[in-house]
Order: C-alpha cells, then sequence, then structure tokens
C-alpha cells in the first residue's frame, strides 16, 4: 500500500479539495428551543457540534458573581464515541480539555458586552458529536452562533478555521488525516477584521512562513463568517414571515 | 556547619534558606492570613505545613515529614495570640543530601531548623526558641556523629533526630520536642546519643541564635 | 480556592496610565526582557532561575522503569510544574486546575515534551522491558510573573547539564555504573525552545479596540506579576534558534491584529537567540570549572596561530 498523499502534484488534497478550499460548512440556529435560551448545530467537515447556551441567569454559586460583569463559563463535553476508536476515558478533567474551555472563555470574554449584564451568569455547553480535525475553530464558530441566538449582546462574530502547512503549501481547513501529518495552526478572527483574538500553534513551523498561513486563515475565516452570517439571516427572515401571518 | 540567609522570598511573609552539609532547604512562612473555612480553629491558630521534595511528587513521606515537623513547631507557636487565623509554612527541598526511599533525618533536621529561622523573619510570635541535630551512630566502637555526611548515614547502624525548646538565649533546655530512632541501638548508646546531641542542640541553638542577631542587626540600624 | 491577588484601584490606574506614557514601573523598555541568571547547582541538572524577582527551581531526575508497549523503542519524559504556596499565597498546594496553572503546565508541556525538545529514542536501553525515565520538576519559589519564560530555561538548562549514570548492555542483563566509576552520559537535546511571553494592555475602550483602526494597543514582553494581573490578553511564542516556531499560544484575550503579533514573533526571535547563547555560555563555563584537570591531562601542546 503507498503512503496516503497529503498532498497531490495536481494540487488535490486526500478529500479532493484544493489548498484553498474550505470544508462543507452547514450550520443552523434555534436547534433546541426548550433546553437552552440559545442554541446552535454546526456541521464543519465531519465535526458536528451541538452548542447551548443558558442566561444571563443568576450565577448557581455566590463566588461565580462578579457585580460589575457578567461571567462566562464554558463546559466541553467530548463525547467518547466522536472519534473512529471509542476512547476509553470520558476526557472531562484532561488538561487539554480544561485548556480548550479556558482558551474558549478567555476568547468571547472580550467579544461579548459583559458589562450589560451585570451579575450574572452565562453558561455555554458543548457537546461534540463526532470531531475530525480541527475542532477548537468548530467550537468557536458553534458558540458565536449560540451566542446570537441567545440575544447576547457581542461586538462582532468570532470565525474559527485551521490552516496547516505542508513542506511550504499552506492548506486551509485541515481534516483529521491532515491534521496527523502537519503542523497546524488555530486562528479565531474578529469579524471582518484583521484582529485575532485565539491563535494557536502546536507544532513547528518556520517563523518566516507564519505570514503567509496566517493571511490564509484570516481569509479562510472571514469566508466563514459570511456563512454563518447568511444562514443567520435566512433564520431571521424565517421567523419574520412566521411572526407576520 | 549551618549557613542561612532570611529573607530570600518576597511574596511571603517570612523566609529562609538553609544549608546545613549537603541538604538545602527553603523554608516560607506567611500567616497570619485568612484560613479556609476547614482549617478555621475557633480559639487558635491553624497550621498548615507543606513539604516538596526535590524529585518527584509528594509522597507518604512528606506526609510523614509534614507530621513531624507539626508535631514540633505547635507546641511552640504562640497560637492563641491569633485565634481563627491560619499560618502556612512551606518547604521545599531543593537538595536532600541523603538517599531519599530509606532517609530522611537530613531533611527533617535542615527543615525544622529553617523552620525556625523562617518564622522569626515572618514575626508570627514563638513562645521560645527551638532548633534541631540529627545524628547517627557507627561501627563497632558506637561512634557517635552529629550531621553525618551521605556516607556516614549509609554505613550507620542507627541515626537519630532530636528537637529541643530552649530558652533563656540558649542556656536552658525546657522540653523535648522530638525524639526519632531509627536502626539497631541499645539502651547505652541511646542515653550517650542524648547527651551528645543536646549538647550539639544547643550549640545548633547558639549559631540560630547569632543567625537572627545578623539579621536583626541588618533590619534595623540602630543610630545613636 | 486561595484567595486572588487584589491591586487597589489607584494602583492599578497609575499603572496603566504609566503604560500609557511609555513608562514601566521597573523603568525597562516595553521590548526589554528582564535580566536571566542562571546558577547550576553541584549535582547534575540542579538549575535555579532567576528573573527579576522571579525565581524558578529545576530538577531533573531519572530513573529505569518499563517502556509503554505502544512506544517500546521511547523512553518516558515527564514535566511536572506543581505550584505551592510558597510562591505566594494565591497558590494553593496540590491543586493545579486553576486556569494560570493549566495554561502554564501545557504550554511548557507543547515548548518541550511535545516539540521533541529531549531525544526520547536515545532513553531506550532494552526494546519494550527497559527505558530511563527522565523526570524534570519545576518548583515555583518567587512568583513575580513571567513563571511560563522562566520555567522553560530552567528546563531547558536543566536537561542540557543533566547527565544520567551510564549503563551497559549484555543480553538481558543491564549494568548500570555508579557516577565515580565512569563517567555519565548527557542527555540528547535536539533542539532549545525559548517561551517569551507578551502581555497586551487596552488603553482605549473595547468598541476602539475592536472596531477601531487605530491599532493603539499596548504590547510588552515579560510582565511583572502586577503587569499580569491587570493585562487584558497574553500571548506567548516558543521559537528555538534555528527560527522554527515551536509553539504559540494567544487563548483569547484582547484581539490583536495579526501584524503586530507577527511582529512579536520576530521580536521573540531576538531574545531567543541571546538566551540561547547565555545558556550556551553557562554550560560552557560550568563544564570547564567540573573538569579541571583537563588541561592537566592534555597532551595538546598550546599553539601560536
Amino acid at each position: 500500500m503507498s503512503r496516503l498523499e497529503i498532498y497531490s502534484p495536481e494540487g488535490l488534497r486526500v478529500d479532493g479539495r484544493r489548498w484553498n478550499e474550505l470544508r462543507r460548512l452547514e450550520c443552523s440556529i434555534n436547534t433546541h428551543a426548550n433546553a437552552s435560551d440559545g442554541s446552535s448545530y454546526l456541521e464543519q467537515g465531519n465535526n458536528k457540534v451541538i452548542t447551548l447556551v443558558t442566561g444571563p441567569q443568576e450565577p448557581k454559586l455566590r463566588s461565580q458573581m462578579n457585580v460589575t460583569k457578567a461571567t462566562i463559563s464554558v463546559a466541553l463535553n467530548i463525547t467518547r464515541f466522536s472519534k473512529i476508536e471509542r476512547s476509553k476515558s470520558s476526557h472531562k478533567n484532561e488538561r487539554r480539555v480544561l485548556e480548550m474551555q479556558t482558551a474558549l472563555v478567555r476568547t468571547f470574554e472580550k467579544n461579548v458586552m459583559l458589562h450589560l449584564y451585570p451579575r450574572t451568569q452565562i453558561e455555554i455547553q458543548i457537546h461534540v458529536l463526532q470531531q475530525d480535525g480541527g475542532l477548537m475553530s468548530s467550537l468557536i464558530n458553534g458558540i458565536t452562533l449560540a451566542l446570537i441566538d441567545a440575544g447576547i449582546a457581542m461586538y462582532d462574530y468570532i470565525s474559527g478555521v485551521s490552516i496547516g502547512l505542508y513542506d511550504t503549501t499552506p492548506l486551509l481547513d485541515l481534516n483529521s488525516v491532515e491534521e496527523n501529518a502537519m503542523s497546524s495552526v488555530t486562528l479565531g478572527v474578529v469579524g471582518k477584521s484583521e484582529k485575532l483574538s485565539l491563535l494557536l500553534v502546536e507544532d513547528k513551523i518556520p517563523l518566516d512562513r507564519m505570514e503567509s498561513v496566517l493571511a490564509i486563515g484570516i481569509a479562510g475565516s472571514h469566508r466563514i463568517r459570511e456563512l454563518m452570517d447568511k444562514e443567520l439571516r435566512k433564520h431571521g427572515e424565517r421567523r419574520l414571515a412566521n411572526m407576520s401571518t | 556547619m549551618i549557613s542561612a540567609q532570611t529573607g530570600v522570598l518576597d511574596q511571603v511573609d517570612g523566609s529562609c534558606k538553609l544549608q546545613c552539609g549537603e541538604t538545602t532547604v527553603i523554608c516560607s512562612v506567611t500567616g497570619p492570613i485568612e484560613p479556609k473555612a476547614r482549617q478555621e480553629l475557633p480559639s487558635q491558630l491553624a497550621l498548615e505545613v507543606v513539604v516538596r521534595p526535590c524529585k518527584g511528587v509528594p509522597n507518604t513521606r512528606e506526609k510523614l515529614l509534614e507530621d513531624q515537623i507539626r508535631g514540633v513547631v505547635t507546641p511552640v507557636l504562640a497560637k492563641y495570640l491569633y485565634p481563627r487565623q491560619l499560618c502556612q509554612i512551606c518547604f521545599q527541598i531543593l537538595e536532600s543530601g541523603e538517599p531519599e526511599d530509606e532517609y530522611n533525618v537530613k531533611e527533617l533536621n535542615s527543615c525544622i531548623n529553617a523552620a525556625y529561622l523562617a518564622l522569626i523573619d515572618s514575626g508570627v510570635a514563638l513562645q521560645s526558641s527551638f532548633s534541631s541535630v540529627c545524628v547517627s551512630v557507627l561501627g563497632s566502637n558506637n561512634e557517635i556523629l552529629v550531621n553525618p555526611t551521605q556516607e556516614q548515614l549509609i554505613k550507620s547502624d542507627s541515626t537519630h533526630i532530636l528537637a529541643l525548646e530552649v530558652g533563656s538565649g540558649g542556656k536552658k533546655i525546657q522540653n523535648v520536642l522530638l525524639i526519632e530512632s531509627n536502626g539497631d541501638f541499645t539502651e547505652e548508646i541511646m542515653f550517650n546519643v542524648l547527651s551528645r546531641a543536646e549538647k550539639a542542640c544547643v550549640e545548633v541553638a547558639l549559631e540560630l541564635r547569632k543567625a537572627v542577631e545578623d539579621k536583626i542587626k541588618r533590619d534595623f540600624i540602630w543610630k545613636q | 480556592m486561595a484567595k486572588e491577588v487584589e491591586i487597589p484601584a489607584a494602583e492599578s490606574k497609575f499603572v496603566i496610565e504609566c503604560l500609557r506614557q511609555n513608562l514601566r514601573l521597573d523603568s525597562r523598555k516595553f521590548d526589554e526582557f528582564r535580566s536571566v541568571e542562571i546558577e547550576l547547582g553541584d549535582d547534575y541538572g540542579d538549575v535555579t532561575v532567576t528573573m527579576g524577582k522571579t525565581k524558578v527551581h529545576c530538577r531533573i531526575s531519572c530513573t529505569i522503569t518499563q517502556p509503554y508497549e505502544d512506544r517500546p523503542f521511547e523512553g518516558l519524559f515527564f514535566i511536572s510544574t506543581e505550584t505551592s504556596p510558597m510562591a505566594g499565597p494565591q497558590f494553593e498546594n496540590g491543586n493545579n486546575t486553576g486556569e494560570d496553572e493549566v495554561l502554564c503546565s501545557r504550554i511548557i508541556e507543547k515548548a518541550v515534551r511535545r516539540s521533541g525538545a529531549l531525544d526520547v529514542e536515545g532513553l531506550c536501553i532494552v526494546a519494550g522491558s527497559k527505558c530511563w525515565a527522565v523526570r524534570a520538576d519545576v518548583h515555583f519559589l518567587n512568583c513575580d510573573g513571567g513563571f511560563i519564560d522562566a520555567s522553560c530555561i530552567a528546563v531547558m538548562v536543566g536537561l542540557l547539564h543533566f547527565k544520567k549514570p551510564d549503563v551497559s548492555v549484555s543480553g538481558e542483563q543491564v549494568t548500570i555504573h555508579p557516577v565515580d566509576e565512569r563517567e555519565p552520559v548527557p542527555l540528547g537535546v535536539l533542539h532549545v525552545p525559548i517561551c517569551v511571553s507578551f502581555s497586551f494592555f487596552n488603553p482605549e475602550d473595547a468598541e476602539e479596540n475592536i472596531k477601531g483602526e487605530s491599532n493603539s494597543e499596548i504590547c510588552i514582553i515579560d510582565a511583572t506579576l502586577k503587569e499580569e494581573l491587570l493585562r487584558d490578553g497574553t500571548l506567548t511564542v516558543t521559537l528555538n534558534k534555528n527560527r522554527e516556531v515551536v509553539q504559540v499560544s494567544k487563548a483569547g484575550g484582547l484581539p490583536m491584529d495579526a501584524l503586530t503579533l507577527m511582529e512579536c514573533c520576530h521580536k521573540a526571535y531576538k531574545i531567543t537567540e541571546a538566551i540561547t547563547d547565555q545558556i550556551n555560555n553557562v554550560l560552557k563555563a560550568d563544564a570547564t570549572a567540573r573538569n579541571q584537570y583537563a588541561a592537566i591531562l592534555s597532551s595538546e601542546n598550546a599553539r601560536e596561530s
């Protein structure tokens, strides 16, 4: 058996995409209307993520209360069946998961207008049903959508995407096969700007290639923002139509 | 034999880095501070002792050290001056100077002496001074060695550690705070060890007293 | 939960106002790293790193164990970064689930362990049954910010300085030679990652940060504890001398312009180069100090060049 060709000389990747193509992105909001104040379901390639937002509500513990602004908490549930091989542990208190939760909280803390909701708590629950590379970026997109559905004031969208570097070619939006074969960068971009809220590099990348990787990533994030925006507007129109009848 | 520096850390109220032969420990004291609800004692100062080993994670061995140190420090602290407060004493072993899986005397000895200096540095009130010494008994003629080196420790038949409460400027021994003996020894050896260790303990107490005097001279410059 | 350190409002205003006027409390420039002091102990792999008032001690040790079943050719390598109240009353003993503690340990883990700074294959003694397990225990002694940077330097110097006892293998029989019998062997260190942390402050309001074009955010290198407590965002860049980005972590916080972040990476490279050179000099000086007989034993003659 020949080794898997990550990027063919013709410029095709394992799943037939070109270097600058995103995976299929489908999303919907208000999917769990009874269980939460805001919810979203996002499919980014084979990543499938449910995000539920409850709040702003009274904090469960007094210690979580802040008199000047709302507090955000993120609970990340990576299900055992989310990968091809069923995992033995529940991932719950793994350091990797704790780190991801902290990163997500800190990303959205600066983007949500927390000062509008003093003495409250915004709880975000994420359930990862299936994962296939670039998980962190899907989580960011899912949370953005769910927060919008919950009607929580934000400055702008935050859209996430992962980029890999294969030899000298940057590849946009990695799946898990690609993610295992090369080093990857995860971005969280604020709106249509070039401002990064989140930037994670976990493997070696030449310093001089970083710039091109970031440029592709920002362009990709803007595209994801557009896709999410389109879906949200469609949802809004549908709601308006329902109201008027 | 002992070289000590106080006030080496500045995020805590009192600290001391103490080197005794091959063993180096650093001790920090924070207190009196607000305790957690479960630590709080209604009428006196609560004490939290933490010993962190040089290598690896804290184990039952460190728990034992913590208990022994607590036993030495508790009777000396002026606990009733600080009701509903907490005093944290932390030790970090920088160099053990003994095989960690078999011995703990050298570390314990250094920790107790470091705790004394760090407590004084912190200004938490003590009822009296204390000092400790470790002793090993070696060979067929039962030679008694004070503060043995690692090699002497491994060869020894028995090891002993003695901590005393010393009063009136190191002249009067008030109380025995800790005696721990390990290995083979007879009653006679034990008595010999005790009388030798007692003298050594007073010497250490005087040495520590000197360190405190130096510190105070440096801390406050008295001008006529 | 231990109590957080709180800074009085007046003082926090003062610090930020100073930053607005291009000043820092310790009179450093914004892109100036504190001078690093590296002290080596008598034993191999005993390092104390001091950066300003921050003090970190690292001790490397090794034992022989069995390798993991799925990786029979690799030795084991652990890094432990546990905090104790010694570094400050805000740290709790043995509780490492605090946000900052988790981030710190994960960044060190990624920078050193996952980047393959230590050659774990070189730790294998008998494939599948015996290997070295190397431990790096990082002890935080005094906290004045920059724990990540200091502990990364401490771990790397420790690994470079450490020597493990020599072993010889005949069949399944493994002999460990005591250090005084046979010269111990150094570990295989493949590259030296250096972490540099940046702190971001927003002098304007949040709207200006997100919607504005001014990019007026303040970016400083190697924050002290006070600056760390007041900052709006942080970025830790890990690089090595080969111009490779080993790890970057900007886990949320103040959104920053991508170009500013790239600039930070380039600034970090200069610091990385300087610190790597310093580490090499310290180790070289230590090696010559230890080997005092080299000059006598050497058969080389001094040459006129």
